[in-house]
């Protein structure tokens, strides 16, 4: 599903590397999980694979199906069954959150050559949708993320990810900011939409998040590289013994 | 030296009644060069878009209308500060109050004496700030500023000062007309402050240009006086270098006719400005207007401009302000705030805070606002047992603070504070 | 360097992007008809012809001439942030019509040249009582809207006479009115803008040729819509209608305003004057889309629109509404004002101004607060790109007696590209310590953050920035009537096809 070689990175106006070789390979189905310290290039790498301005890659590559993304526009990306579930989702002034993700829909639909939807249609299918993840008809009408509470805004993430139906799905640090209830209820929505064929990459900072969206395989990245990788177990190490204990012997 | 003292006969144009002083060649050459663009502006009018709100003919008249002396209840501003003092008395200045011209960091001379060597450094400075404060607005009052002021200082900072330089600008005579001219040139990594109070005379007319270099800090804090009847107009040119500060704040109390133009451009990047203004007015006769300008010509620089006034008993508070961000100057960051307080039904709050953007990556932003004191909060200290008039005056001055709150050292906070809690009291 | 070029690449499609908004003019076809001028050029004798082709009484003429000697020893205005070539007013034609308007005038719409008819059908406006404006859903069925359609310098034909004459509304070209009412026209013509009033509306008050006329009787809510819709078709001609709309006591109406002119490569005159009278209790809602030819990437041709729109409220608790879509015109100088002179009247001013390419915009309000408990509201959105000049502009003036007079403002500028400018420029005057003023303003640039986050979720770089163009200017597009919502909608070219509720 994606691969990723060598992956280097640098900031487009300063000129500081942050990813130094990234390798991953995500294959059909599976779910991934990115641990790490903070400044390890954890957010960086999922900025890079949606096509963020202010990076520069100079080196390696990165496929989806054998694609190579780096060379796409953000939306072609997207088109091609990228979804990326920002840390920070952004507030979006007088922009309904129907009208939002009726455009984002159907310009995806578009690009792929489907037929859009009728506002009847994609009314039926939101509501459905929304209503599992306990998204209410008047967030729906609310402006996109504005005035939304933490919880709301990667509730949303969410909604929008069981909306446009993505082959590889990024979350960048779903859980940051949400209470235990909060989580749970990202989480499983999210489980709803492991069907076996849909790939996941988890970025996360604790290994909490991952009790509720369990990982096939767990790779540890430190410094803008993958200093070690293995199962669910490892997620586990880090929250008894922090990251010190993996630096150390990486070191 | 009575270059200053107006001829008795009055004549036709207001320049033709001071004498132009006369000193080193290339000093007469930049005083000729002002009094040819005086001529060509004319005097200011009412009718001029940037006296819309503030009538200039008490500073444009001739001869000035006298006014009172104001005998000081209070001990002069700034004593209890660790500084050089230098003393002006109706625009001349006085050696024999100040204290010796010796500053460490700095060289201090007269304007006399700078512009009488043939060969100075001043003269890349003087009026030149002025003169590129023209445009795109006339300020004909500072142009006969440098055309005809022979008093000023002329300083040159090239280190850190560890004290600040403070003028007192003393009001000596009911009809006296004075004009002074200060420059200053802060050097690469050097640090300034400088302090000025007082009315200066009936009629004062002040130009200030500073040349602040590279990584350079100036430091500007200022009170007008409280002579009822004075007419001040002052200007303040400032130049910044990179990664420069530029920080000034007024307090205006009383005064009849009060305009302090300030006019700053940024240079070069990362430099930051800000001008603030405190203003407490009282009565139909107060007139007071505070006009910005400052363009951003450089690239991330960050300019203030935070101005109070409370007004009481008819008198009249003006703001006008500008930020110009020109095409390259991106990642601007321009903010501008305009209050007015009114204190009763016959106070005036009159404000164009203007916005001129041609470069795209910014953030800039005004607001201004104008209405009466919240008489919801009023109620609430007097629930509480503050008598009326204190939780007036609490809150009067709780409205200052923010403008205040723009001087960096606590002591001069304070200082000024203090003066505009007294003043509550008595004018 | 590839950095560099690849960063300008960006904001190269975020222009190209936003050029599609308001690039495209649609309304650029132009009719072929016989066209019967004025001759060229200003003088006496071309307003007593003005006059006279509108069959007018005496005293009306007779303004007019005043109106002209007044504007021969006045200036041009020079203090809007427009810059222009000098206007030759020799240079213009003052009145032009369809010949076949002229003496065997149909008497209605049905007898109207078809041509004429095509052009309304063309440009989405309906000439037939039983047609909607279109693209318009309609919940209940039975909204209606009546059409005063204006034609470079005559009236057309205006829809729905008979039911708005049920009703007791005069809603008819001024031209007309002069004939059927001309007691009413002579009262309240100039009573809101003077005739000497600015360079342009004293023009206006010499030359103008035709323009809408509405009166709502006291207590009449005004059954439909009413709209006028001005085309200016001829070349090199200039359009000078006047508009006046006189509402009683305890009446309401809601006003629908709409331009379009060909795409021509000379620039052309638009000077209008529109007065709004309203008595005690009455309300007006007043709405503007204009979308005069902009003239091309190079300013080449366009509309110069010098407008005068004034209202005052003459009664206690008087209110209107201004809302305005500016998309048009290569030069735009208008500041549509409201007059709060009654107690508890109320003034609003909302604007959307787009300028793009070469366009420039220097508009705005007045709100002038004479009376008690006035209050006023003023939402202005201005949106620059390309190398387009974008002006707010506007007075807020709290006069001694204005007791409790309130008024908010919200000023927000919008930057596309590094080419454009947005300047704002408030007069705030306060006499009145029991009034209150706040006013807000903020410059900033359509957000990277905002704008990438679209494109994530498979917008393309168009789709994304009018996505977020349409947020920025929601508040202004939801204080239209829905006839108009949907047309502005379009032309800020944010909607999307078929749009979810």
């Amino acid at each position: 599903m994606l691969n990723i070689k060598n992956l280097k990175v640098g900031l487009a106006e300063e000129d500081k590397q942050i990813l130094n070789g990234v390798d991953l390979n995500i294959g059909e189905g599976e779910v991934h999980a990115i641990m790490g310290p903070n400044g390890s290039g954890k957010s960086t790498t999922s900025y890079v694979l949606a096509g963020k301005d202010g990076y520069n890659v100079t080196a390696g590559s990165a496929e989806l199906n054998g694609e190579n993304l780096l060379d796409m526009d953000p939306e072609e990306r997207a088109a091609a069954g990228l979804f990326l579930a920002f840390q920070y989702p952004v507030e979006i002034p007088g922009v309904g959150n129907m009208t939002f993700l009726r455009t984002a829909v159907n310009a995806q639909r578009k690009a792929r050559g489907e037929k859009e939807l009728t506002a009847g249609e994609f009314l039926k299918i939101v509501r459905e949708k929304a209503k599992s993840l306990k998204i209410d008809a008047e967030m729906l009408k609310r402006p996109v993320n504005v005035g939304f509470s933490g919880g709301e805004k990667k509730r949303n993430e969410i909604l929008q990810m069981a909306m446009l139906e993505p082959k590889m799905c990024v979350l960048d640090e779903t859980d940051s900011g949400l209470d235990v209830d909060a989580m749970k209820l990202v989480a499983e929505g999210v489980n709803a939409l492991r069907d076996g064929k849909r790939s996941f990459l988890v970025i996360t900072h604790y290994q909490r998040l991952l009790d509720h969206i369990k990982p096939d395989v767990v790779h540890i990245m430190a410094n803008g590289k993958i200093i070690k990788t293995g199962g669910p177990e490892l997620a586990l190490e880090v929250e008894q013994n922090g990251y010190a204990d993996i630096l150390a012997e990486v070191a | 030296m009575n270059s200053l003292i107006g001829k008795n006969e009055i004549s036709d144009t207001l320049a033709d009644f001071f004498i132009q002083p006369n000193g080193a060649t290339w000093a007469n050459n930049i005083r000729s060069e002002a009094l040819v663009a005086f001529n060509d502006f004319g005097v200011p009018t009412k009718r001029d878009e940037y006296w819309k709100y503030t009538n200039p003919q008490k500073l444009t008249m001739i001869p000035t209308e006298p006014a009172a002396l104001f005998s000081n209840d209070e001990p002069p501003m700034f004593e209890s500060i660790d500084r050089v003092k230098i003393v002006f008395v109706d625009g001349i200045l006085d050696l024999s109050q100040s204290d010796d011209l010796i500053l460490e960091g700095a060289t201090i001379e007269t304007l006399v004496d700078a512009t009488s060597k043939d060969i100075h450094w001043a003269k890349d400075l003087f009026g030149s700030l002025e003169k590129n404060g023209q445009k795109p607005v006339k300020r004909p009052l500072a142009a006969l500023n440098t055309a005809m002021a022979a008093e000023g200082l002329v300083i040159r900072i090239t280190d850190k000062c560890k004290k600040p330089l403070a003028i007192r600008y003393i009001h000596n005579s009911e009809t006296s007309d004075a004009l002074v001219h200060n420059i200053i040139k802060i050097e690469s990594n050097a640090q300034f402050t400088l302090l000025e109070s007082g009315a200066g005379a009936a009629r004062f007319n002040s130009v200030l240009e500073v040349d602040v270099a590279d990584n350079a800090d100036f430091h500007h804090v200022r009170t007008q006086g409280r002579d009822h009847e004075r007419k001040t107009v002052t200007h303040i040119f400032g130049r910044l270098g990179k990664e420069s500060i530029f920080k000034s704040f007024t307090m205006t109390v009383n005064g009849t006719l009060t305009r302090n133009d300030a006019v700053l451009e940024f240079t070069g990047d990362n430099a930051r400005a800000t001008v603030a203004g405190a203003t407490a007015g009282d009565g139909e006769s107060f007139h007071h207007d505070d006009t910005v300008f400052i363009t951003h010509d450089a690239v991330n620089c960050e300019s203030r401009q935070v101005f109070k006034k409370v007004l009481r008993n008819g008198a009249t508070g003006v703001f006008q302000g500008k930020i110009l961000v020109k095409a390259d100057a991106q990642k601007t960051d321009g903010y501008q705030i305009s209050q007015g307080l009114l204190l009763d039904d016959n106070s005036n709050f009159l404000a164009k805070p203007e916005l001129e953007i041609y470069a795209d990556d910014v953030a800039c932003s005004h607001g201004s606002t104008v209405g009466a004191i919240d008489e919801d909060a009023i109620f609430y200290l007097v629930s509480r047992g503050v008598p009326r008039k204190q939780a007036q005056d609490m809150l009067v001055l709780a409205f200052l603070a923010e403008a205040i709150d723009e001087i960096d050292s606590n002591d001069l906070a304070d200082d000024i504070n203090d003066r505009l809690a007294a003043w509550m009291n008595r004018r | 360097m590839t950095d560099m070029i690849a960063k300008d690449g960006v904001e190269a499609e975020t222009v190209e992007a936003v050029k599609s908004l308001s690039g495209k003019y649609k309304y650029g076809f132009s009719t072929d008809v016989e066209i019967e001028y004025a001759p060229l050029g200003l003088s006496e004798d071309i307003v007593r012809l003005i006059s006279e082709k509108n069959d007018e009484p005496e005293w009306m003429l007779e303004w007019r001439l005043q109106a002209f000697e007044r504007w021969k020893q006045m200036k041009e205005p020079d203090w809007a942030m427009v810059d222009y070539p000098k206007i030759d007013f020799q240079d213009i034609y003052y009145y032009a019509r369809p010949k076949s308007m002229s003496e065997d005038k149909p008497k209605s719409l049905d007898e109207v040249d078809p041509k004429l008819l095509e052009t309304y059908e063309k440009l989405g406006i309906p000439l037939k009582e039983q047609a909607l404006l279109a693209g318009v859903e309609v919940p209940d069925g039975d909204r209606k809207v009546a059409v005063d359609a204006v034609f470079d310098s005559v009236s057309v034909g205006t829809t729905f006479q008979k039911e708005l004459k049920n009703a007791g509304v005069i809603f008819m070209s001024i031209s007309e009115a002069l004939k059927e009412h001309p007691d009413l026209v002579k009262k309240y013509i100039g009573s809101v803008v003077p005739q000497s009033d600015n360079f342009y509306a004293t023009l206006n008050s010499a030359v103008f040729s035709d323009g809408s006329f509405v009166y709502i009787p006291e207590g009449v809510k005004c059954p439909m819509e009413l709209s006028t819709y001005f085309r200016i078709n001829a070349e090199n001609t200039g359009q000078f209608e006047r508009t006046l709309i006189i509402a009683e006591k305890g009446s309401s109406v809601s006003y629908l305003e709409g331009c379009t002119a060909p795409q021509r490569d000379v620039a052309q005159l638009h000077a209008a004057v529109v007065e709004l009278v309203i008595q005690e209790d009455a309300e007006i809602k007043y709405s503007t889309v204009q979308n005069w030819y902009p003239g091309d990437e190079n300013g080449k041709g366009g509309i110069y629109n010098f407008v005068t729109k004034r209202a005052d409220c003459r009664g206690d608790r008087a209110k209107v509404m201004w809302t305005q879509v500016e998309t048009g015109s290569a030069v735009t100088w208008k500041y549509p004002s409201c007059i709060l002179r009654g107690n508890e009247s109320q003034g609003e001013f909302y604007s959307i101004a787009i300028a793009n390419n070469m366009q420039q915009a220097d508009t705005g309000t007045k709100m002038i607060h004479l009376g008690k408990n006035t209050k006023s509201r003023i939402v202005s959105k201005g949106i620059s790109a390309g190398k387009a000049q974008n002006t707010y502009r506007g007075l807020v003036s709290m006069h001694p007696k204005a007791e409790n007079a309130r008024n908010y403002t919200q000023c927000d500028s919008l930057l596309i590209g590094d080419k454009c400018g947005a300047h704002t420029v408030p007069y705030i005057e306060v006499k009145n310590n029991t009034a209150r003023v706040e006013h807000e303003a903020t410059t900033s640039k359509v957000d990277d953050d905002q704008l990438f986050y679209c494109r994530q979720r498979g917008m393309d770089e168009e789709e994304a920035v009018a996505l977020v163009v349409n947020g920025f200017c929601k508040e202004v597009l939801q204080a239209l009537p829905m006839e108009f919502a949907m047309e502005a909608q379009a032309l800020v070219a944010i909607s999307l096809e078929g749009s979810v509720g």
